[in-house]
C-alpha cells in the first residue's frame, strides 16, 4: 500500500477521491484536505464530541477515525445533514429554542440529534439525555438543546 | 495532534491476522474501533510503526446470547434489548462505558484490552518530557511508587469485571492454532505491570464465550466515575451468583479499576457456597475485599477514598442486583 493512496468514499451524497497518508484522521482530512470546515476540532482526544459525523449512518468521532477506513462508505458532515436551503428540524429548533451561544458544539449536537432522530423518531427525555452525554457544551447548560431536540421531534411528525 | 507515521494493514481473515501479527511481533498495534489507541498514539504513547486494522476481519464480530466477537462494537451490544434482559450485569458495564459516541466505534475486544491509565501517563509528550517520562513509555522511573522496576497504572475497563463474575472465557488464535482460557487467566499478575497480559506475540483475541449460568442467576455492575456520563471508572464492582436468604447455590465477585488488573475473589466468595447470604455475610464479604485492594494515588480521586467505596459499591451491588429475564 503506498503512503498516498487514493482513497474514494461518498461525501454528503457525492463520490470523492483524494490522496491520504495512513496516519491522517477523518478529522483532519475533511478539514483540511476537503474544506468542510462545519466539523469541529474540539479535543481531538475523543471526550468533546464536535467532531461528530455520520459514517454509514453512525455516529463517528471523526478525531478518532482513520481516514482510510472509510474507504468505500458513506460520510456525512454537518455540511450534508442541512437540506441544500434552509435548515434541518434540527437545527430550526436549535435556532427557535435558543440552543446554541458560542455555537461550536453545535454541529456535532446537531449530528448526533439528527441520528438519535433517524433511528428513534420519538425519544423520551431521558433517550435524549443519553444519546447527547457524550457532546459538550461549554455555554449553554443543555436544557435548551434537550428541548429543541424534543421539539424537532415533535415538529418531525 | 499529529499521528507519527505508521503502515496500516487490512487483513480479511484471522488467519491472514495471525501471519502479520507474528511477522511484526513487537513492531505492531492491532486497532479496533480506536478509541482507546489513537488518543495514547496523539500524545506519542508508545506508539508503533505498523497498525493492523481488525476493521474487515468478518469473524471477529457479531454477538449471539453465548459469543461476542471481540470486533463487535459496544453499541451494537446496547442496541440488541434481548441481549440487555437477559445479561443484566454485562449490560450495566457496557452501557457506562465512556459516551455514546465512544461505545459506537469501540469494541468488546478493545475494552477487554484497553491499556492501562496513570495521571502521569496519559498526558502529551511535553507534559511528561518536564518529569523526565517513566517506566511505562521513554523512562526509567515512577512518579507514582518511586522504585525502577513496575508500573502501577490502573486497568480501567469496564467490562472484564462484569464478564469475570460471569466466569467468560476468551477463544484467542495464535501462529498453534486457537485455544480457549478464562477471562481471568488472559491477565497476567506475574508482570511489571506494563506487560499484563499472557498472549504471546501473534496472538489475536477472536471471541468472549459466556457459558450458560445457574438458573436464577443475578447480577450486577457498580461503577464509581467523577462525572456520571463520561469518565473511566475510578473503581468497579461486579456480581453475580444465584442465592436466596436460605442458601448461596453460586457467588462471583470482581472488582476493576483500583489496580493494575481486575481482580476476581473466589477465596472470598468461594466459602459462601450452601450458607445463607445474611446481611452480616455480605458485610463481612465487603469489609474484606476493601480491605485487600491497594490502590494508589495515580487517578483523579484519592486512593483512601476509593479504597473505602469498594466495601459502598459490594453492599450496593448486591442490593442491586437482578435476574436476567428471558426474551
Ligand atoms: C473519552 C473516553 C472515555 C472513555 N471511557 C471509558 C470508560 O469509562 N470505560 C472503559 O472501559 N473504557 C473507556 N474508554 C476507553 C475505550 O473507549 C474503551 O475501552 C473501548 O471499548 C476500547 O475499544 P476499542 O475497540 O476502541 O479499542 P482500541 O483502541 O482499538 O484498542 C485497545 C487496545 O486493545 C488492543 N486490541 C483491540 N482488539 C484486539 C484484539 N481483538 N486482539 C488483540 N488485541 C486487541 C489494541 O491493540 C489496543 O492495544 C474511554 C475512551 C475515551 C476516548
Ligand atoms: S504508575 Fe508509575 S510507571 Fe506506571 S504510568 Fe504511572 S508513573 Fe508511569
Ligand atoms: S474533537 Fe473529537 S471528540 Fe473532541
Ligand atoms: S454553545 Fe458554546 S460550547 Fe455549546
Amino acid at each position: 500500500m503506498s503512503s498516498r493512496e487514493l482513497l474514494s468514499f461518498r461525501l454528503n451524497g457525492h463520490p470523492v477521491e483524494v490522496p491520504c497518508p495512513s496516519p491522517r484522521v477523518l478529522l483532519d482530512l475533511l478539514r483540511e484536505d476537503l474544506r468542510l470546515t462545519g466539523t469541529k476540532r474540539g479535543c481531538d482526544l475523543g471526550t468533546c464530541g464536535c467532531c461528530a459525523v455520520l459514517v454509514d449512518g453512525r455516529p463517528t468521532l471523526s478525531c478518532l477515525t482513520l481516514a482510510r477506513l472509510v474507504d468505500g462508505r458513506s460520510v456525512e458532515t454537518i455540511e450534508g445533514v442541512s437540506p441544500p436551503r434552509g435548515l434541518n428540524p434540527v437545527q430550526a429548533a436549535f435556532v427557535a429554542h435558543g440552543a446554541t451561544q458560542c455555537g461550536f458544539c453545535t454541529p456535532g449536537f446537531v449530528v448526533t440529534a439528527t441520528a438519535l432522530l433517524r433511528s428513534n423518531p420519538r425519544p423520551s427525555r431521558a433517550e435524549i439525555e443519553r444519546a447527547i452525554s457524550g457532546n459538550l457544551c461549554r455555554c449553554t447548560g443543555y436544557i435548551k438543546i434537550i428541548e429543541a431536540i424534543e421539539d424537532a421531534a415533535r415538529t418531525e411528525e | 495532534m499529529h499521528l507519527d507515521p505508521f503502515e496500516l494493514h487490512r487483513p480479511t481473515t484471522v488467519d491472514e491476522v495471525v501471519r502479520l501479527a507474528t511477522e511484526l511481533a513487537g513492531r505492531f498495534d492491532y486497532l479496533a474501533g480506536g478509541t482507546d489507541l489513537l488518543p495514547n498514539y496523539k500524545m506519542h504513547l508508545n506508539a508503533k510503526p505498523h497498525l493492523v486494522a481488525l476493521e474487515d476481519v468478518r469473524e471477529l464480530r457479531g454477538h449471539s446470547d453465548s459469543r461476542l466477537g471481540a470486533m463487535e462494537r459496544l453499541a451494537d451490544l446496547e442496541a440488541d434489548r434481548t441481549f440487555g434482559r437477559t445479561h443484566p450485569g454485562l449490560t450495566d458495564a457496557i452501557g457506562e462505558v465512556a459516551t455514546p459516541l465512544v461505545r459506537s466505534s469501540g469494541t468488546v475486544g478493545g475494552n477487554l484490552l484497553v491499556d492501562t491509565r496513570c495521571f502521569f501517563f496519559n498526558q502529551s509528550y511535553f507534559w511528561r518530557s518536564s518529569l523526565g517520562f517513566c517506566l511505562k513509555a521513554d523512562g526509567d522511573r515512577c512518579h507514582v511508587v518511586p522504585q525502577a522496576e513496575r508500573c502501577y497504572a490502573t486497568f480501567s475497563g469496564d467490562l472484564a469485571p462484569a464478564l469475570l463474575v460471569l466466569d467468560a472465557e476468551v477463544e484467542v488464535a495464535g501462529p498453534s492454532g486457537r485455544r480457549r482460557l478464562p477471562l481471568g487467566a488472559l491477565y497476567d499478575p506475574g508482570g511489571d505491570g506494563i506487560r499484563r497480559t499472557r498472549l504471546a506475540p501473534g496472538d489475536l483475541l477472536v471471541a468472549v464465550h459466556l457459558p450458560p449460568g445457574p438458573p436464577g442467576r443475578r447480577a450486577r455492575y457498580k461503577k464509581l466515575r467523577v462525572r456520571p456520563s463520561y469518565d473511566f471508572p475510578e473503581l468497579g464492582v461486579a456480581v453475580a451468583g444465584a442465592w436466596d436468604s436460605e442458601r448461596v447455590r453460586s457467588l462471583r465477585l470482581a472488582v476493576g479499576g483500583v489496580e493494575t488488573l481486575p481482580r476476581r475473589f473466589d477465596d472470598l466468595t468461594d466459602p459462601l457456597v450452601g450458607t445463607p447470604l445474611t446481611p452480616e455475610a455480605v458485610n463481612r464479604l465487603a469489609d474484606e475485599v476493601q480491605r485487600r485492594v491497594r490502590p494508589v494515588h495515580n487517578t483523579f480521586l484519592p486512593p483512601d477514598y476509593r479504597r473505602r467505596m469498594v466495601g459502598v459499591y459490594v453492599r450496593r451491588a448486591f442490593a442491586e442486583a437482578r435476574e436476567g429475564s428471558a426474551g
